[in-house]
């Protein structure tokens, strides 16, 4: 038995007080009147936007809309910025009850829970212009062959070094071409002892989903596949064992220290991270974060790559990230309009002028070499490295399947089980596997 | 209401003959018409903002639903599944000491401090706010958030151990031994609520009971074994329901404390933190609902436990 949203509103009863339904009913599929965010009204076309991010990108956005509607005297928008944590809250509310924002920016971890259920516009339909972009950045926004996001900006999992721990430990930084995890461990370890620091390597490496999926790149393996677990339990026990004997090394520190710092879901802001405040020597980082770190360490980091098996930087199945990709609602009542803003952000100057490389370095070829001489110090060496690795990328991996969004919360906690010693790497490993494809939905 | 129903009593007291009553039932018709149109802002409330969401949670507690697609009836499977759920037992089993472990000490915190400022001190009424101040704060944000970073490697109990010679270098917060210890010291902390109540009810008990008590020689331990907790026992029951019902509802604070991973190793994975996580983080509504509706009956029973109990040892007499 299977109700429509419609009929199951109405009849949840309570919500449905008579205003409110006419309401909810006009949003509904086929529909005639217009929906709140996608109405005509004075003529013009009215755009809701939703995006999630910092003050810089706020401001930014905010100029952003300005200049689109200058160049779109018809279209007007209104954005609604967030925070990310309540963001995916807030859009699963909305997208219920019918209201989803008519442009939608999105996440990687989250695209297919949305894109597989329909709830995205396949964005090529209405021409969404990808032509100009770079080999591999626009599969990451295709879901069952449509394209439902179009890639905001480059990213790139990194390790972030503080040259002036490695400075106090009178060590060289490490040749991030050649080094292989083993190596990873050995320098960690010794720069932690040297320097006197608590982290040669932030512990939150091994619960970060970028750093076990390249990692299992190099084995052969991915994340995800596009209905199941890309991997088996060995080869997450091998991951944890890895772990260990990193933990070992003392090159991690303590599973109380750790566990402390948190994970990437749950972890502590950028300010009171252990590599800004001088506790760690290298830590997990996407690559955009490297002017944020800056700015809240007043240090220039420098940006390494991930270890690969074979020591050869071009074997270690690189790939380019989406840092954000721009969606829209499948019941836009204006989709040109919605796809026309996607296609200005992605092509124009005038939008890489306001944005520079805030949401990623911009993936359309164009645009990189006009905007890379303006961007600051920390973004020029997030385009140098951007364009540095490209020989050592491998096929673009597919997004989560539905329910896989939250992998990397699963994996820091499996993390802290084993540091903790409440469980052998081996049952960690089975039961991990067992919990990330327990909550696919496919 | 009572002034309505007081006129009622007054009629039925003077209704003698069919004619008479019968002029009182209309009247008392009118009256409950009155009555439930004042009642009806508060009915409405209750059909709409309580009943209406309740009936739809109990409908989508047997669907599957990811919130983004309709609801698709999928029987007694969400049940079903928690049996065999770790993440759920485990969450049952946090929230379970939390509860059995946490409402009683605060009880006694509340009791005990309530019995002080029972003293007629100076400055009652400021003692009494000052006490009275975390029950305030304490489920807040911002208080939340002053717990985690007091109870940090480098926070203000670790500093003040160290201040006594202690080489406090632990993480309490981050430690799946500790971390929920100090959600519940952070409950026991919030005694403000119980004690204002604890006091009201020490004022009713005569003081004469207590002088008589004295001049039999009965020591303080036995008075208040005799004369205080027996007296007080109903107030007792009462912060008891109230706060268990409380304490099984816990949410800001772990979600604040562990950023809402109720971590570490799910240590802090409060049943309404997994609900959360369940509901919004991953889509399975149906689910959440689900765990609701456990929660609900798991409340009702201690409730009723609580009551079944309580003819035991709740005093009653005058």
């Amino acid at each position: 038995m299977a109700i429509n949203r419609r009929q199951f509103l109405i009849g949840a009863g309570g919500l449905a007080a008579a205003a409110s339904t006419i309401g909810l009913s006009a949003c509904a599929p086929g529909a005639p009147s217009g929906s709140s965010g996608g109405g005509a009204s004075g003529g013009g076309t009215n755009l809701a936007l939703a995006w999630w991010g910092n003050p810089t990108r706020n401001k930014n956005t905010e100029a952003e809309i300005q200049a689109f509607q200058k160049a779109n005297p018809n279209i007007t928008i209104a954005g609604q910025p967030g925070e990310f944590g309540s963001y995916w809250d807030k859009l699963a509310t909305q997208t219920a009850g019918g209201q989803a924002p008519d442009i939608i920016q999105m996440d990687m971890a989250y695209i297919s829970e949305y894109g597989n259920r329909g709830a995205l516009l396949d964005l090529a339909k209405y021409g969404a212009d990808t032509s100009k972009f770079v080999e591999g950045t626009v599969d990451s926004g295709k879901i069952n062959g449509q394209l439902v996001g179009v890639n905001a900006g480059i990213n790139s999992a990194v390790i972030v070094a503080n040259p002036k721990i490695f400075e106090k430990a009178k060590m060289d930084m490490p040749d991030d071409k050649t080094w292989t995890w083993d190596q990873l461990s050995e320098v960690a370890a010794e720069v932690a002892s040297k320097a006197g620091v608590p982290f040669g390597v932030e512990g939150n490496l091994f619960g970060a989903d970028p750093m076990f999926g390249a990692y299992l790149r190099q084995n052969g393996k991915e994340l995800f596949t596009e209905k199941d677990v890309g991997f088996e339990p060995a080869d997450a026990q091998a991951w944890f064992d890895l772990m260990m004997k990193f933990q070992k090394a003392k090159a991690i520190g303590t599973p109380q220290q750790i566990s402390e710092e948190g994970s990437t879901g749950g972890g502590k802001p950028i300010d009171q991270s252990a590599i800004v405040l001088g506790k760690a020597a290298l830590q997990y980082y996407n690559s955009n974060q490297l002017e944020a770190l800056n700015a809240a360490s007043g240090e220039s980091f420098k940006l390494l790559r991930a270890p690969s098996l074979a020591g050869k930087a071009t074997e270690r199945k690189a790939w380019y990230k989406a840092s954000m990709l721009w969606s829209a609602s499948a019941k836009t009542k204006n989709p040109e309009a919605a796809v026309a803003w996607i296609n200005w952000f992605a092509n124009t100057k005038e939008a890489a002028d306001i944005d520079k490389a805030e949401r990623g370095i911009p993936p359309n070829a164009e645009l990189q070499e006009y905007i890379t001489p303006k961007l600051s110090p920390a973004q020029q060496e997030v385009a140098k490295f951007i364009a540095d690795i490209k020989p050592e990328l491998a096929n673009t991996p597919i997004a989560p399947p539905p329910g896989g969004g939250k992998l990397a919360d699963i994996l820091f906690r499996y993390e802290t089980d084993v540091l903790f010693g409440k469980t052998s790497t081996a049952e960690a490993a089975q039961k991990f596997v067992d919990e990330v494809k327990s909550n696919l939905q496919v | 209401m009572s002034a309505i129903s007081e006129l009622s009593t007054v009629h039925r007291v003077k209704a003698k003959t069919p004619e008479e009553k019968r002029l009182r039932a209309k009247e008392a018709a009118r009256d409950n018409k009155a009555g439930y149109l004042f009642l009806l802002p508060w009915l409405i409330g209750l059909a709409l903002i309580v009943a209406g969401p309740l009936i739809a949670s109990l409908y989508l507690s047997f669907t599957n639903y990811s919130l983004i697609q309709a609801p698709q009836w999928i029987g007694l499977e969400n049940y079903a599944r928690m049996l065999d759920d770790p993440r759920l037992h485990q969450s049952l089993k946090v929230t379970f000491i939390y509860v059995i472990v946490g409402v009683p000490l605060q009880l006694i915190v509340a009791l005990a401090i309530a019995m002080l400022l029972n003293e007629g001190m100076k400055g009652l009424a400021f003692y009494r706010s000052v006490f009275y101040l975390p029950s305030m704060l304490g489920a807040s944000v911002a208080i939340a958030l002053i717990w985690r970073q007091m109870f940090e490697s480098d926070g203000l109990v670790n500093q003040v151990l160290r201040l006594f010679g202690i080489p406090a270098t632990t993480s309490w917060i981050a430690d799946p031994k500790y971390a929920l210890w100090t959600i519940i010291l952070l409950h026991i902390w919030t005694f403000g609520s119980p004690m204002v109540i604890f006091l009201a009810g020490l004022r009713q008990i005569p003081g004469m009971y207590y002088e008589a008590a004295s001049v039999d020689g009965a020591s303080h331990w036995a008075q208040f074994r005799k004369i205080t907790l027996p007296l007080l026992s109903p107030i007792i029951f009462f912060n008891l329901v109230l706060q268990i019902i409380n304490a099984f509802q816990a949410f800001t604070q772990a979600f604040v404390v562990s950023n809402g991973t109720g971590g570490p190793s799910d240590s802090t994975l409060f049943y309404t933190l997994y609900l959360y996580q369940r509901g919004f983080g991953q889509f399975q509504m149906g689910y959440a609902a689900a765990m609701a509706w456990l929660l609900v009956v798991i409340i009702a029973a201690f409730t009723a436990i609580n009551f079944f109990l309580s003819k035991y040892w709740v005093f009653y007499g005058d």
